[in-house]
């Protein structure tokens, strides 16, 4: 899909304009970039236009012969992550480490599954870090229960307005900001181009709707006995709400009015028609057409990604870092395999999410946000606050939250998109326009403490009470609701 | 029509001992079911990234490759560096929670055997009761309690919760071990003069070296294997332990199967080689322990 194409399919999106009204519903009034002009063409014309000196923006915000300690939690990046997402953390350490050569970084890298686990655990203990990276549904929750500190852009030298304000909405509770984003993503709709064209479909079109991915999945299916959409369902695994809330929003439908322009969080909505429909999609794909990996109910993204590779997915919700953990394997590949590598790469194809039957078109809006902790949660009873700062400041730099965004995501400041290596991403990167055209159609998860509890297990839970029969779809999303209705009321799961 | 001498009447055929071999199909159906994955696993191990993702799947490699075992291998890469650091802090755990568990064990084990002392029962149900709740639900006081002691980020946090996990199996394995070693012999042994230490010594222990083998082994692998302590009391680099270092070959939408396997192949290796070395011992304790002489 060109540039072109995709900007005029943002200005078709029907729900997009209220879609993105939300998303920049804040003071846009001097924004280094202007989110009103998103669009491809606008991504490509500001990068590369602006230089940052890092080392000079943060040495104002703590002196860069500052002598301290820092104990810092992150969602690392391991074996299976892009090689240049890996150099480019390895990279942003050293930097750090030369710049601030008086500060004693202890940091600790954890997996995208355990690192909110593990975290909750090491509060109770009042033994966590001074300093932490988490998922974008994580800020809240636990700024709810006391345990961050306030935390604002300006604390570290820059402006609010450096930020997507839907990114910065999941750092705010009860009107005081606890956190900054150091990244922020939208996925797009993957396909494999072959297996379209030879179940008969056209390789170079996604579907255009959700009702088009049920059908597409089935047609799939039966002409090549493969899975043809890559649902997943897994439990406590953020995965899932990924791939199924853009379904859920597509329908119309939602766990409250969170895709609306100016959500209340008030009213349960995941027993409505239109919530139920999109259930009714994920069913029918299921159980009856039988047309998607059997294992869903367990599998993540990272047991979709090897069907996919191997030819056994058709479509998929996924990063754009699927094209570059694809060029690694096929630089890693030997002999007949580096072949058969760029076969794969060559049919991959990315789009934009499909639309509801209404046109409304919906993604997740993710990343990750930075916070520091109240010293009494902390190891040693002590933060350091201007080392703290000091690497909040120089992750979410224009120039580290582009780098080490660089495979899958996007940068959580805005002049990120205005630098040298936005340029190279978008170079290099051949499906990054997809993704960041997508960013507009974002919708934030509701920034409740109990989001995360609602999106990891009320969610995942309608969705195998729906397909393992427990439940007909009816009663599943009844449940669900239920189940969300008492949570907010005070009771736990 | 009779039969030629030149045709004589074939031998009358030895009857098939059905449940023999139906025996022999069960143990070659449990060997394949305990072989193949970790067949699987190796074969993984030396494929590259691509062909471990193949369907339908390379049986045997089409381009072998050592490529996971040289990086995990090689200190100078950080992958490397961080595996064999993990490997030498889960061999130190270990072999520290071993040597306790015995020292600890023995005398415990033989005190339960031996002494008929007031409370001695409820003792040694009380030594076995926390088997019977799931370690889960010791996670988090044991993590408070770890962070009171400053033992948090150390492996003595880990020597000393696994001391506490493996202990109750041990000394039950071992009193087992005691229990059938006759009494004669010590009391032979001390009418020849030797303080009970001695015959303890010089008597029992020897006799009780499989019991003790075993109860190590079985430390060793509990020790080895522990993944949710480890997990939870561990938050720095340095002092993982390989359970929770081999979770880094997972990412958020990917898996590096290959490295994965290879470093599951590696972690594997220890405990099978020393289980071959002393299986049997582990064994005949198993067996000594359940059966009254």
């Amino acid at each position: 899909m060109t540039c072109i194409a995709l900007g005029r399919a943002i200005g078709r999106g029907v729900s997009a304009a209220a879609i993105t009204a939300s998303l920049i519903s804040a003071p846009a009034f001097g924004a280094p970039v202007d989110l009103n002009k998103w669009s491809p063409e606008y991504v490509r014309s500001i990068a590369g236009t602006e230089e940052f000196d890092t080392a000079a923006d943060c040495g104002k915000v703590t002196p860069l012969d500052y002598k301290g300690r820092l104990t810092f939690w992150y969602q690392g990046v391991f074996e299976g992550d892009p090689d240049l997402l890996r150099q480019y953390y390895k990279d942003f350490f050293e930097a750090f480490r030369k710049t601030y050569p008086n500060i004693e970084l202890e940091e600790q890298a954890l997996t995208y599954n355990d690192l909110l686990d593990k975290f909750r655990t090491a509060l109770l203990g009042n033994a966590g870090p001074m300093v932490v990276r988490l998922q974008i549904l994580g800020g809240v929750e636990f700024a709810s229960k006391g345990y961050l500190q306030e935390l604002k852009p300006e604390d570290v030298g820059y402006s609010t307005d450096d930020f997507w304000p839907g990114a910065m909405k999941s750092d705010i509770w009860e009107g005081k900001t606890y956190g900054i984003p150091t990244n922020n993503e939208t996925m797009a709709f993957i396909w494999n181009a072959d297996v379209f064209k030879r179940a008969g479909l056209d390789p170079e079109k996604a579907p255009a709707t959700w009702d088009d991915v049920v059908k597409y999945s089935k047609q799939i299916h039966d002409k090549l006995g493969i899975a043809g959409y890559g649902l997943v369902a897994r439990k406590n695994a953020g995965n899932t709400p990924y791939r199924f809330m853009p379904q859920l929003w597509g329908y119309g439908g939602g766990v409250f009015d969170e895709a609306t322009e100016s959500p209340t969080y008030k009213q349960v909505e995941l027993n409505s028609p239109a919530s139920k429909q999109a259930l009714q999609a994920s069913y029918d794909m299921y159980v009856r057409d039988k047309s998607v990996p059997v294992s869903a109910l367990t599998n993540q993204q990272a047991d979709n990604q090897p069907l996919f590779l191997a030819g056994q997915l058709g479509m998929m919700i996924s990063h754009p870092s699927d094209y570059n953990v694809m060029l690694d394997l096929q630089k890693k590949a030997t002999g007949g395999d580096q072949a058969k590598a760029q076969t794969v790469i060559d049919n991959m194809r990315y789009g934009l999410i499909p639309t509801g039957p209404d046109g409304r078109r919906a993604v997740v809006f993710g990343g990750s946000n930075i916070h520091i902790l109240k010293p009494e949660y902390v190891d040693g009873g002590k933060v350091d606050e201007a080392a703290a700062k000091a690497l909040i400041c120089f992750w979410a730099s224009p120039e580290w939250s582009l780098k080490m965004a660089y495979a899958g995501s996007n940068p959580g400041n805005l002049n990120g998109f205005k630098t040298k290596w936005m340029k190279e991403r978008l170079d290099n990167i051949k499906f990054l326009d997809v993704t960041t055209s997508m960013l507009p159609y974002g919708v934030p998860f509701p920034a409740l403490p109990e989001t995360p509890e609602i999106m990891n297990i009320v969610i995942p839970d309608m969705l195998q009470n729906a397909l393992t029969g427990a439940m007909t779809v009816d009663e599943a999303a009844e449940d669900a609701a239920k189940k969300v209705e008492e949570i907010m009321g005070g009771g736990k799961l | 029509m009779m039969n030629s001498p030149s045709n004589p009447t074939p031998k009358a055929r030895r009857p098939i001992d059905r449940w023999r071999w139906t025996g022999r199909l069960f143990l070659v159906l449990m060997l394949l079911y305990t072989a193949v994955p970790m067949i699987w696993m190796l074969l993984t191990s030396i494929k590259s990234g691509f062909a471990a993702l193949q369907f339908p799947p390379q049986w045997w490699p089409d381009e072998p490759t050592l490529a996971s075992y040289q990086k995990l291998l090689d200190p100078t890469n950080s992958v490397g560096r961080d595996f064999l650091r993990f490997f030498w802090n889960s061999l130190f755990v270990s072999t520290v929670t071993t040597i306790l568990a015995v020292i600890v064990a023995v005398p415990a084990a033989y005190a339960f055997s031996r002494f008929d002392f007031p409370g001695r029962k409820f003792l040694f149900f009380a030594v076995l009761l926390r088997n019977m709740f799931p370690a889960v639900i010791f996670l988090v006081p044991l993590f408070i309690l770890m962070r009171l002691l400053g033992l948090v980020n150390t492996h003595g946090s880990l020597i000393l919760t696994y001391l506490t996990f493996g202990l109750p199996l041990a000394i039950w394995l071992l009193k087992g071990f005691y229990d059938n070693i006759p009494i004669q012999l010590e009391q032979a042994a001390r009418i020849d003069g030797a303080t009970r230490f001695q015959a303890f010594i010089l008597v029992v222990m020897p006799l009780s070296v499989p019991g003790i083998i075993a109860t190590a082994i079985y430390s060793f692998i509990g020790a080895w294997n522990e993944y949710i302590f480890a997990y939870t009391f561990i938050n720095r680099n340095d002092q993982l332990t390989l359970p929770v270092g081999i979770q880094r070959f997972f990412s958020e939408n990917t898996t590096d199967f290959p490295g994965l396997m290879a470093a599951s192949f590696m972690m594997s290796l220890p405990v099978v080689v020393l289980f071959l070395l002393l299986q049997r011992y582990f064994v005949k304790a198993l067996t000594e322990g359940a059966v009254k002489h």
